[in-house]
């Protein structure tokens, strides 16, 4: 009977908190969902290349180089990889910096280094040449120290049997030092392109990129280098990078697709594009696809990168370049098997007292500069503008100049001007001859002038020192932007011409007469021609074609020393055969060769 | 507490054990009182009955759609929280295998900004803005190279991500757990869900922490308004049983209550109809049958009434010419003397039927009385003895006629009791008259018994007797013991009918007793005061000389009769010790 309501009342209590005690569980037992994703068959990209550790050196010239080349590699581990180097108690000294602030100081040796031995500490003097302090994002800007030498001791490690297995350092330098050799062994010099002020052609920025990186954060760095923006000595002559747009993470591949994520504020198709073509351009081993989001969502696919640098070319460079000289006081083609060759695009009559020429072509004409001797035996200039070949000349006016030198054509002007140098200053001279002088930072007379093929960049000897700047030519006013000294083991320099979009030709003496070939940042330099005798007066080079690289012709250099001209490499002299256009048997050598293309 | 103190030492903890005892006690004659109490209204109420059924059955009918209902609703918040973060581990893993893919080495210099990179734009970039989402990335197989990392940063992912759920993603396992931690400010429920992510050098792990805070104050909610509605629900239930109970049990406790009042007698009473439905056809019902009821009772009581005055009027309509009819027959048997010896004869016999005629008319008449209810009784204390030798005198001579001796056996001392000496004495001469004239010359034994609350008088002849079941006929009007037999002695047939009606009139019995050869015993009790109840008798009914079909019981033994096999009445000898008692 009681047990009635009591058994109901129990049951209404149950049925009424039953609800309540199905809530969701404070703590669960882990479910197995399934089995994890595997991993992607992805070919493991590239041997890495780290500089050789501390223990690796069998002689003490041998660990003083690996000791140069020790930060060589990824900026975060550069101060470890140094440290290693170091005795431990001297480790602090170096101070150490994060992230983008890493820079190692680049420096050519001057000699061998300096090594005094004693039992317990040998002193190692090196004596350098500052190239330039290496950032975090691979640009080489001009150096900071003015140390000329450096000193350290060594405090070799014996062994029982009293040889000298290794070494550390003591008493290290407070900065990261890079040798030029470590800087060529380590790291890949790789041209990334900017837009020029008026987006109309990409102009290249050289940036160096450590070995030890993986190929496949190669595209992660470049879209890290041009989000980041252009060298400082570039902003001149290209448009700012917009410092709002970055990487989201890592651009990742499947199989031949590149995906790059950034988080960039606002709709610009346009600057999308551009940047597409940016990419294409600075990154020229990748031929597949390649997408562009935007904060995730995708806003560009490029199907084809090769198909791209084929639409939109960085710059116009002339697949087929003809060489002339001046010969006789008249500019003559130069014709060599193989290689195109045509009349010159000058009409004869204003193809006579010759000194030297800077042709260009031009849209569909030609572009022509001629140093003529005047009646008075000082030097004027000749400028004419049309259509092949070209009949219509002014001279500059004035008085003209006392020497001039080799007239260069600025490619990215519109309207077209070059530039000239003229009794030890830079002129700028329009289609109407018109000078005007450029003023320059740099100091002392100014004693060549070249143009890079992009037309944004000057490399400019001035006061026996070669500087490269930014220009940009707009409106018929040359802006141009400070100059940068590049420092090379070359002293007396006397030419200089582009022999690449980052790579000049510069005539110079190197306890001798010598050619080498210099990066624009003046890190790295071969030696093109060792001794040629006499000091350069002229030279020109034809820079490859990054567009074509196949087009490249042999012997993209030419000069001139003691009134004789070469042609390499290699070199050889170039005779009277082949200049064209003459009528034996007037001697004389075939002076100031030139390039038209 | 009864215990007698033996020393206070010893008394304390009995005390204290009483004292226990007794709230015991107290307690559990409260409770059995109170289920006493519930279970009295549980069968008495009908109401009660149907509300608690009603709530039992509603409430568990109720709780087990609020269980199901809460746990469909909890488990579709738990799956769809599952899925979505499922779907985002999936992209997630896919995303941090494609970063993290581009390394060789754990160690490389960028690795650790990957991941942190990663983590955060799988959090979505803007701690600020995350919904409370926690994603992490661990290592385990890395520990010391690369560093854990969540996003937004919180420092004890160990209180969540519990090391069960690590080993199993380490062993390379998709998997998920539900876990309630403090990783911020408050303690939180979190779905965690983890999965491995391979990479070139080995595997990662990633985790998605999603709090569960929505779902479980949904849930809750939820389950809340569930809960209510069901309480709601079966309180409503169960006041809508009360109320439709209510509806039915009232008019059925009007009818009962109508119903005993109908029964009391108040034949007037009837129940209200109200409209047209079931209970009001059964109130229309009750109304009709007790209508009906009255005025069958009416026409019979009046049908009655009409045969007792029929009765009573002829008895008084007879008794006029009776008179002159007697007083020519007296004037004839005075006379004849004179007469034909057959003549005379006829005149003898004339008065002799005028006398039995005058004593039927007077019983009629009494009969009749006593019908219409107007004999009243005229009770005063008397002595019975004197009552018994009257009649016991008046009735020799018939006696010595027949051969008959009537033995008396009455007490020395007087018994009084309060009775009408008239009424007693009329009762006496009937029995006693009848023994005689059935005695067939045995004795005749009149036997007066008192106590203390009741007398009794026996007469106790020993003629045919009676048969089985006449006991009762008896005391029918006219009935005959042997119709075909003609009427010997004045009896009118009417003298026990009489007899009875007066025994009853003191609130008394009157009882006969036979058995075919042993004779007869009737036995008159009444009690001593007038309007007292009796219950015994100072007298057996059945004569101690009697003897029993079966043997009977040993000399003044008992009898026990009770029930037999196939439903028979066994009669036998009743145990030793135990009193009978028998009644009519």
């Amino acid at each position: 009977m009681s047990r009635r309501p009591a058994l109901g009342g129990l049951l209404a209590a149950l049925l009424l908190l039953g609800p309540v005690g199905c809530g969701i569980p404070d703590d669960t037992e882990v479910r197995v969902e399934g089995s994890g994703p595997a991993a992607e068959a992805g070919a493991t990209s590239g041997g890495r290349v780290e500089p050789p550790s501390r223990t690796a050196s069998d002689t003490v010239e041998e660990f003083v180089a690996n000791f140069l080349s020790a930060a060589a590699g990824e900026p975060d581990g550069a101060y470890d990889r140094v440290r290693q180097f170091v005795d431990s108690a001297d480790r602090p000294r170096l101070q150490e910096k994060q992230g983008s602030a890493v820079s190692l100081t680049v420096v050519r040796l001057i000699g061998p280094p300096r090594i005094v031995a004693s039992p317990d500490q040998s002193r190692v003097t090196l004596r350098v040449q500052q190239v330039g302090q290496l950032g975090a994002d691979g640009v080489l800007e001009p150096p900071e120290a003015t140390a000329t030498s450096y000193e350290f001791g060594l405090r070799p490690t014996l062994q029982d049997s009293g040889v000298e297995t290794d070494w550390y350092v003591v008493d290290p330098p407070a900065v990261l030092l890079l040798s030029v050799e470590a800087l060529k062994n380590y790291y890949t010099p790789r041209p990334v392109y900017f837009w020029s002020s008026d987006r109309s052609r990409l102009v290249p920025d050289e940036r160096y990129l450590p070995r030890a990186v993986p190929k496949d954060r190669l595209v992660s760095e470049v879209v890290r280098w041009l989000t980041g923006g252009p060298s400082n000595w570039l902003r001149k002559g290209v448009s700012p990078a917009r410092d709002d747009t970055r990487l989201i993470n890592n651009a990742t591949r499947t199989d031949d697709r590149w995906e790059v994520n950034l988080d960039m504020p606002g709709d610009d198709r346009t600057r999308l594009e551009q940047l597409g073509t940016q990419l294409a351009w600075s990154l020229p081993e990748l031929t597949g696809q390649l997408e562009l989001k935007v904060n995730n969502q995708s806003r560009l696919t490029i199907d084809d990168l090769a198909q791209r640098r084929q639409a939109f070319p960085a710059y116009t460079v002339d697949d087929a370049p003809q060489r002339f000289c001046v010969y006789e006081g008249a500019v003559h083609s130069l014709d060599y098997p193989g290689e195109p060759s045509g009349p010159v695009p000058v009409a004869a009559t204003a193809n006579t007292r010759v000194v030297s020429a800077g042709f260009s072509r031009y849209e569909r004409g030609i572009l022509a500069a001629l140093v003529v001797t005047g009646q008075n035996g000082r030097q004027h200039l000749s400028v004419g503008v049309g259509a092949d070949p070209v009949t219509a000349f002014t001279r500059s006016q004035g008085t003209g100049y006392a020497t001039m030198g080799r007239p260069v054509w600025l490619r990215s002007a519109n309207p077209p001007a070059g530039l000239v140098v003229a009794d030890g200053q830079l002129y700028r001279f329009d289609s109407q001859a018109r000078m005007s002088r450029v003023p320059l930072t740099a100091a002392g007379n100014v004693t060549g002038v070249a143009a890079s093929p992009d037309g944004h960049r000057l490399a400019v000897i001035a006061g026996n020192a070669l500087y490269v700047l930014a220009v940009n030519h707009n409106g018929g006013v040359l802006d141009a932007g400070s100059p940068r000294q590049l420092y090379t083991s070359l002293t007396n320099l006397s030419a200089v011409d582009w022999s690449g979009e980052n790579t000049l030709v510069v005539g110079g003496s190197a306890g001798q007469p010598a050619i080498y070939e210099i990066s624009v940042d003046g890190a790295r330099e071969s030696a093109l021609r060792e001794a040629t005798g006499a000091a350069v007066t002229h030279l020109a080079a034809y820079p490859a074609n990054p567009a074509n690289p196949a087009a490249q012709i042999s012997g993209k250099v030419m000069y001139e020393a003691n009134g004789v001209a070469f042609r390499g490499v290699p070199f050889e002299q170039i005779k009277r055969d082949p200049v064209q256009g003459v009528t034996q048997p007037p001697a004389g050598n075939p002076t100031a060769p030139f390039f038209l293309y | 507490m009864a215990l007698p103190p033996i020393s206070d030492l010893a008394t304390a903890a009995p005390q204290r054990r009483g004292a226990a005892w007794e709230l015991w006690r107290a307690l559990s004659g409260r409770g059995t009182r109170l289920l006493a109490g519930l279970h009295q209204t549980w069968r008495r109420s009908l109401q009660v009955r149907v509300v608690t059924i009603t709530l039992l059955a509603s409430s568990l009918l109720v709780g087990g759609f609020a269980y199901l209902i809460a746990d469909k609703i909890t488990n579709i918040l738990l799956e769809n929280a599952e899925a979505d973060v499922k779907t985002r581990l999936d992209s997630g893993a896919a995303y941090a295998g494609k970063q993290f893919g581009l390394y060789n080495q754990p160690q490389e210099a960028q690795f650790q900004e990957t991941v942190d990179g990663t983590v955060n734009y799988l959090a979505g970039g803007d701690p600020q803005q995350t919904s409370g989402v926690v994603v992490a990335l661990t290592a385990d197989n890395f520990s010391g190279v690369i560093q854990p990392r969540t996003s937004p940063a919180v420092g004890n992912l160990n209180s969540v991500v519990s090391p069960e759920l690590r080993a199993t993603v380490a062993g390379g396992s998709v998997a998920s757990q539900i876990r309630t931690g403090r990783l911020g400010e408050e303690r939180t429920k979190y779905l965690v869900y983890g999965s491995p992510v391979p990479t070139r050098f080995g595997q990662v792990e990633l985790y998605y922490l999603v709090p569960l805070t929505r779902q479980d104050s949904a849930a809750t909610e939820a389950r809340a308004t569930v809960v209510a509605t069901g309480a709601a629900l079966v309180l409503l239930l169960g006041l809508l049983a009360a109320l439709v109970t209510r509806l039915v049990v009232t008019p059925v406790r009007v009818a009962a209550r109508t119903a005993q009042r109908l029964s009391a007698g108040l034949l007037d009473q009837r129940m209200v109809v109200n409209g047209e439905d079931d209970l009001a056809l059964l109130a229309a019902s009750f109304n009709q049958m007790a209508t009906n009821l009255q005025r069958q009772i009416l026409r019979l009581e009046e049908m009655s009434r009409l045969q007792r005055r029929f009765t009573s009027d002829v008895s008084h309509e007879l008794r006029t010419p009776l008179t002159t009819v007697r007083m020519a027959a007296d004037l004839i048997f005075a006379e004849r003397d004179g007469f034909d010896p057959a003549v005379a004869r006829s005149a003898e016999l004339l008065q002799a039927e005028l006398d039995r005629f005058e004593e039927l008319l007077t019983d009629l008449l009494e009969i009749s009385r006593f019908d219409a209810g107007f004999a009243a009784l005229d009770a005063e204390p008397t002595d019975l003895v004197p009552v018994v030798h009257r009649v016991a005198d008046r009735l020799t001579c018939l006696a010595e006629r027949v051969g008959v001796t009537i033995e008396l056996d009455v007490p020395a001392a007087p018994v009084i009791a309060e009775i009408d000496p008239r009424r007693v004495e009329r009762v006496l001469r009937n029995l006693v008259g009848n023994a005689v004239e059935h005695g067939e010359g045995n004795p005749v034994r009149i036997t007066l018994g008192v106590d203390d609350t009741a007398v009794a008088v026996t007469v106790r002849d020993h003629g045919v007797g009676l048969k089985p079941g006449e006991e009762k006929l008896v005391f029918n009007r006219f009935w005959r013991a042997d119709p075909s037999r003609a009427r010997q002695t004045g009896g009118t047939g009417l003298g026990l009918s009489t007899s009875l009606e007066d025994a009853r009139l003191h609130g008394g019995w009157l009882e006969a007793w036979g058995a075919p050869g042993q004779g007869a015993q009737f036995r008159l009790t009444l009690p001593a005061r007038a309007g007292d109840r009796l219950t015994t008798s100072p007298l057996r009914l059945v004569p101690a000389d009697a003897t029993l079909p079966f043997g009977g019981p040993r000399d003044g033994g008992l009898l026990a009769i009770g029930p037999g096999t196939a439903g028979a009445l066994a009669v036998g000898p009743a145990p030793a010790g135990e009193r009978a008692e028998s009644r009519p």
